[in-house]
């Protein structure tokens, strides 16, 4: 778990900008102002969300979108992984 | 290393806004992160942006041009770290939509049934474990301590340090961790001790080791000198004729564990005067070492 000071320095924030990504919901810390806890996880995002941003010139509207995507795919992913987990423990030997 | 002009697929006449045009087309397709499950993604990916960023450098383009530095001068391009996607199939965590599939857990077919019970697992999930590392001075380490610590959300935590805990040793502390993201239970702390060296004192298994210094005199003569261990100073009997490199062992006064108690053994050092010493001078210059006598002796 990362404090503030070390989150923003892993995620090349400034404060106001995380104050906007969070009510976004573009991230969601542990815990509440002031003490809000990041996880590794959250730095990865917060990259992602510079490389769609700044790299890639997705706008905020855009970003807001494809966020929202990613999570998706990610769930389904997870949801497919685990259904042929379960399938594949029940075919008979 | 592939020329940076090929990776982009732009001529070498194209201007910053072509070559950053490229760049976003082909980041697009290649981002390891719009692309989870494309292993070899990364890779390309990486190509892409070593490429980029020594194109859209005009000085670093200029150097490359001029025939200065080859594409391989730019592979340090800066280390992207983990991508979201190494995450994101985790368990718990915040990001987590069942948007994409929730309609199929509905029907009564047995997709619908493997997705309930996944669902069913997740909500059961215990939170993760929190991790770290505590710093304790010498003395807590070997005597026990209670030391209150703030984890970087929620609460003070209270740490019982276990008299006699070891550099690297973990303690977990059960249900102290983060809460389950469903109904399940919290995780556990798992606190790493770092004990921290002391000026005197170190440490051997369960023995303490302790250089203690004495006077020419004490050496020679023998008497009580004062000597300190992890729980206070005991009065410590110099034997006559001690000399540096002895060993003298205080029992049951080292390190004291639920099952048993090590030793201190203290080294003795016979130590000289810091000031010069007229009187011992004297003395000294009417002394004759017995014949024979050499502390050099078979070196």
């Amino acid at each position: 778990m990362l404090d503030e000071e070390e989150f923003l320095k892993r995620a090349e924030l400034d404060r106001t900008t995380l104050e906007v990504w969070i009510r976004e919901e573009w991230l969601a810390p542990m815990g509440s102002a002031p003490r809000r806890g990041f996880t590794d996880m959250d730095v990865a995002r917060a990259r992602l969300i510079h490389d769609l941003h700044r790299n890639m010139g997705v706008n905020e509207a855009g970003l807001d979108v494809i966020l929202h995507l990613i999570d998706q795919m990610h769930g389904l992913r997870k949801a497919l992984a685990e259904a042929l987990a379960t399938l594949r423990e029940r075919r008979p030997q | 290393m592939k020329d940076p002009y090929d990776v982009l697929g732009v001529p070498k006449t194209a201007t910053p806004e072509e070559i950053r045009k490229a760049y976003r087309q082909l980041a697009k397709k290649l981002h390891p992160d719009l692309n989870p499950g494309d292993k070899r993604a990364e890779e390309r990916f990486k190509e892409v942006s070593v490429a980029n960023d020594l194109l859209s450098d005009p000085d670093k383009r200029r150097r490359y041009d001029a025939g200065e530095i080859d594409a391989s001068g730019a592979e340090k391009a800066p280390p992207h770290g983990p991508y979201y996607r190494e995450y994101a199939g985790g368990a718990g965590h915040p990001y987590e939509s069942q948007g994409g599939f929730a309609d199929f857990a509905e029907g009564d077919d047995i997709f619908a049934e493997l997705l309930r019970r996944s669902r069913e697992q997740a909500r059961r999930r215990p939170g993760a474990d929190l991790h770290f590392v505590l710093s304790v001075p010498f003395l807590d380490a070997i005597n026990g301590a209670t030391r209150t610590v703030t984890l970087p959300h929620g609460g003070p935590l209270e740490v019982t340090i276990p008299a006699g805990v070891e550099d690297g040793q973990v303690l977990r502390l059960k249900g102290k961790g983060e809460p389950s993201p469903g109904e399940g239970p919290p995780g556990d702390a798992l606190v790493q001790i770092v004990v921290e060296p002391h000026r005197f004192f170190t440490r051997e298994g369960d023995d303490i080791h302790l250089e203690l210094p004495i006077t020419l005199k004490e050496a020679a003569l023998g008497g009580e000198v004062r000597a300190p261990t992890p729980t206070g100073s005991v009065m410590l009997k110099v034997p006559r004729h001690s000399n540096t490199g002895d060993v003298l062992r205080l029992r049951g006064k080292g390190v004291k564990t639920r099952r048993q108690a090590g030793d201190e053994l203290v080294r003795l050092k016979v130590t000289m005067p810091t000031e010069p010493d007229l009187e011992l001078d004297r003395f000294l210059a009417d002394w004759t070492p017995p014949a024979g006598y050499d502390p050099r002796k078979g070196m």
